[in-house]
């Protein structure tokens, strides 16, 4: 019943034959004309209408392609490691660790699940909850519960003093609400066969994204990066550790002096690894599941977290460190730690028609068919390579798709990317907020920007339609109508994404509370299926 | 070995089949460049007819020039026409005719005829300029549209004669009545059928002036003038198109007896350009010294005549007296013209390397001269 979906079940992505690379590489090339071609047309003197405003126009426009650019370098490298089976008699950590407010009962269910983890291993519960209960679940599913109060950077912060308790040569970090699969630990550790491996990351999944609009969404906006783009990462040695589902060597944590500190603690111990010259693998299974943001306050809250922190390693580690990582590790670092900055983008992308219809101000004379023209065989190719590359998602029967929800909820967080950006350059912080485990209800204060959009625009188009019926003479009307409809129809685009966002929040309000992995069989989860273990079994 | 030649097979391969989509998809791109422009055009003049129906001001421009409506639906009447149509040519109309109706206020009579330039070629702006003649009738006018065949103006990717070896302009004109730019033609013309209303169409202006344009003697005799006049015009009946009046309008100043296509003329144009003194070519020519030789010359042909840009500057004599003395004369020496339209470009650089200003707004004692000359005509 639990594994209707397949979810609950081992999935590894496909590995890449010759035969499909050629297809992508063909798609590639095609893609690569293409931007030349609208390149050629669109740096021409004769598009231009004043320049620093073409000059802000073709930054937002080229941003985005400079990215998808990026990305499809990093698919020509799309590579699966193949599985190696673990050296017997590892000593083995997982770390989770629990804060106060997060419900007993999810840690029941992880601390049961990683129970079940089949490699000898020690759990760990690192506790600074100070309810008693905490302590007993641990002792129930035979995990070491670790109490440490008051460590600074939070879950860090408790994961460096418990390296300081323990021995055990590579440590799983666990995020508390992910639920492990008993081969765990068996698809990982062969990896670390390689000395050099520093880390092995391996797909972060969810199995709570049936629940909300939100859910769905917000995992919509990792299946690629989780499949295709951490594999080309990774043929360059520049995947990323994502913080939950890490397994790290304990060597290489120390190299760096423990684990990373602040809000994307994550990617500063993964570039700060890099930079000591460590491996990483990265691996496209799914052999754990956890939570998404469920509802639309809970996910903005969790981006804006991430986009502070993220920025923190763009800005403070990647100069310091960038002398020491691979030209496609800086890429790596670069273009996720400026993944944040399209709120910028987003915003002044929105900002444009209104300008022209406040202020009159105009980027560019670009013919609009060749425009249409130029550009279309740029969107044909991003696009069919989009869901071409869907072959690698690690999960295709339930991941695959156009992802609509994640690009409504991505443009729907543009004030909030925006904001992160802002405080980054400012250095403001933002206090450290869980990223939600159960669903808050409610309408969320961050769907406000979006509705001062919505008036923004109503007003404007009322504003142009008054402006036309009395302010505007008969010999203007005929010859202006292109510019200042064309324009209203500019702006009636973003307009209309802004509805996706206000869905999710109207949906959030009624979403029923929950404990989601209430239903879960953790005994139920099937891993036959994986190569290592069909070898095993033949044996 | 075979495994590396077998990779850089696939890579060569994938290079090869990638250049060919993407060729493909250019190609595709600029034969659906024409039908989409054009679709764009026509979105644009139904969103503009729809604005014009849905704000109709009671004192519109088109309501108090209610007595030329009659005319302006109407080829024959416009044709045999029963007094004396004002006009201008104003060159800042890019997002307004406002010019005009500013200068009609100044002047204190009306011009309801509204002089644009369109030059060939395979820009989206070189077709047939629909949205801007539309407005122009909506204001209540007709518009007068000067024709100019900037052969060199074509994008020899889609008009492949147009790279041709040397010079497109050398028998260009024989190039249109051999049929090369039929396409354009047909295109043209099929758009001028669909305005509909009545145009002043004036081809090929000028064609007789040895140094101005690409189209003039330099480049084509008159016979091949002549025939590529006519088979334009022949080639618009053929479509349909019966709203165009045909403007033919040589230089006064050179021979051009040789250049009446006998066919198809429907009024004649003539420039009357006084530039007075500020270049060293010019000199001050009275509308008289300008006009009066071709008039005579021509009237024989009794077909109207329209002053196709009438203007002068100031510079090197007296320009109220100079309107005066022209507006004057019409009635009784000039009685064929019936069409005179201002040139009313304040920042004409097409002759000289100045800048030229030829308005008339800040001109207050030309245009007390102009309404006193139009006065005698009571």
């Amino acid at each position: 019943m639990q594994n209707k979906e397949g979810l609950w079940e081992f999935r590894s992505a496909r590995s890449i034959s010759w035969l499909q690379k050629t297809g992508l590489m063909t798609m590639i090339c095609v893609g690569i004309f293409s931007i030349s071609n609208l390149f050629d047309w669109w740096f021409r003197a004769e598009n231009i209408a004043s320049l620093p405003f073409f000059l802000l126009l073709t930054a937002i426009f080229w941003w985005g392609i400079i990215r998808m650019v990026f990305l499809w370098i990093s698919y020509l490298k799309i590579r699966k490691p193949t599985p190696i089976k673990a050296e017997e008699g590892l000593k083995v950590a997982i770390f989770t660790t629990s804060s106060p407010g997060e419900p007993l009962s999810m840690f029941e269910k992880t601390l049961e699940a990683c129970s079940n983890i089949h490699y000898p291993h020690t759990t760990y519960l690192l506790d600074d909850t100070r309810d008693p209960r905490f302590k007993e679940v641990a002792k129930k599913y035979g995990a070491v519960w670790l109490e440490l109060l008051d460590y600074p950077g939070a879950k860090a912060g408790k994961i460096n003093e418990a390296l300081k308790r323990t021995d055990e040569d590579f440590i799983l970090v666990l995020d508390p609400d992910h639920i492990p699969f008993p081969n765990f630990l068996d698809e990982v550790l062969g990896y670390f066969r390689d000395a050099k491996v520093g880390f092995v990351q391996v797909a972060q999944a969810y199995y709570n994204q049936y629940r909300s609009f939100v859910a769905k969404g917000a995992a919509e906006q990792t299946y690629g990066f989780y499949g295709p783009t951490q594999m080309g990462m990774n043929g360059y040695n520049c995947s990323v550790a994502i913080g939950a589902n890490c397994t790290f060597r304990r060597e290489a944590l120390e190299s760096i002096g423990g684990h990373g500190i602040g809000l994307a603690e994550d990617l500063i111990t993964s570039i700060r690894i890099h930079a000591k010259g460590w491996k990483s693998v990265y691996t496209p299974i799914i052999v754990s599941r956890g939570l998404v943001p469920e509802d639309f306050g809970s996910f903005c809250k969790q981006q804006l977290k991430w986009a502070r922190g993220v920025h923190e390693m763009l800005f403070s580690e990647l100069p310091k460190l960038w002398k020491k990582l691979s030209f496609f590790q800086i890429l790596s670092y670069f273009s996720i730690g400026s993944y944040y900055a399209t709120g910028v983008m987003t915003f002044l992308f929105i900002l444009i028609p209104y300008l022209f219809l406040w202020l009159n101000w105009l980027p560019a004379h670009m013919n609009f068919a060749e425009f249409v023209l130029n550009w279309l065989p740029v969107a044909l190719s991003g696009v069919s390579i989009y869901l071409y590359v869907q072959l690698w998602l690690c999960h295709p029967q339930q991941e695959s798709g156009l992802h609509w929800r994640g690009m409504f909820l991505k443009f729907a967080c543009w004030p909030v990317f925006l904001m992160g950006f802002v405080l980054s350059i400012f250095n403001k912080n933002i206090p450290y907020i869980p990223t939600a485990k159960q669903s808050v209800a409610g309408f969320s204060l961050f769907a406000r920007p979006l509705i001062i959009h919505q008036i923004v625009f109503i007003s404007t188009l009322i504003g142009v339609v008054i402006q036309r019926v009395y302010w505007t003479d008969e010999a203007s009307l005929a010859l202006t109508s292109m510019d200042i409809w064309g324009m209203v129809t500019f702006a009636f685009i973003s307009y209309l994404m802004t509805f996706g966002g206000i869905y999710a929040a109207i949906k959030s309000r009624k979403l029923k509370i929950e404990e989601p992995w209430k239903g879960i069989e953790c005994n139920a989860i099937v891993v036959d299926n994986s190569p290592l273990k069909i070898i095993q079994i033949r044996k | 070995m075979k495994i590396i030649l077998y990779r850089l097979f696939l890579v060569v391969f994938s290079l090869g089949i990638g250049a060919l989509l993407f060729v493909a998809m250019i190609y595709a791109g600029d034969k659906s460049k024409g039908p989409l422009e054009d679709l764009f055009v026509k979105i644009n003049s139904a969103i503009s007819g729809f604005e014009k129906e849905m704000i109709t001001a009671e004192d519109s421009r088109a309501s108090s020039l209610k007595w030329f409506s009659r005319y302006r639906n109407n080829v024959s009447l416009l044709n045999a026409p029963d007094t004396v149509f004002f006009g201008a040519y104003d060159d800042q109309t890019i997002n307004s005719f406002k010019n005009i109706v500013t200068l009609e206020d100044s002047l204190g009579f009306q011009l309801p005829i509204i002089q644009i330039y369109s030059a060939w070629g395979s820009k989206v702006d070189q077709n047939f300029p629909l949205l801007r003649a539309e407005a122009i009738y909506d204001l209540g006018s007709v518009p007068m549209i000067t024709w100019e065949p900037w052969l060199d103006d074509f994008d020899p990717e889609e008009y492949p004669f147009a790279a041709k070896d040397g010079n497109i302009n050398e028998g260009g004109l024989k190039a249109i009545s051999q049929g090369l730019f039929d396409e354009y033609i047909d295109n043209w013309a099929l758009d001028v059928k669909e305005f509909r209303h009545p145009l002043f169409l004036r081809f090929a202006h000028e064609m007789n002036d040895p140094y101005r344009y690409p189209w003039g003697p330099q480049n084509n005799s008159p016979e091949e003038f002549k025939a590529a006049w006519n088979y334009l015009a022949d080639r618009f009946d053929s479509i349909g198109v019966s709203n165009v009046i045909w403007v033919w309008s040589p230089h006064p100043a050179y021979p051009y007896t040789d250049y009446f296509p006998e066919r198809n003329v429907d009024w004649i144009g003539i420039t009357a350009l006084n530039y007075g003194t500020v270049a060293p070519w010019s000199q001050w020519w009275t509308f008289d010294e300008t006009f009066s030789k071709c008039y005579n010359e021509l009237s024989g042909y009794n077909i109207p005549f329209m002053i196709t840009e009438f203007a002068s500057l100031g510079v090197g004599g007296d320009r109220p007296k100079w309107y005066y003395d022209a507006l004057k004369s019409v009635p009784e020496k000039y009685p064929l013209v019936h069409a005179m339209l201002f040139f009313h470009a304040a920042k004409d650089n097409t002759t000289t390397y100045k800048s030229l200003d030829w308005t008339l707004w800040n001109d207050q004692p030309t245009i007390e001269k102009i309404n006193e000359a139009l006065d005698t005509w009571k």
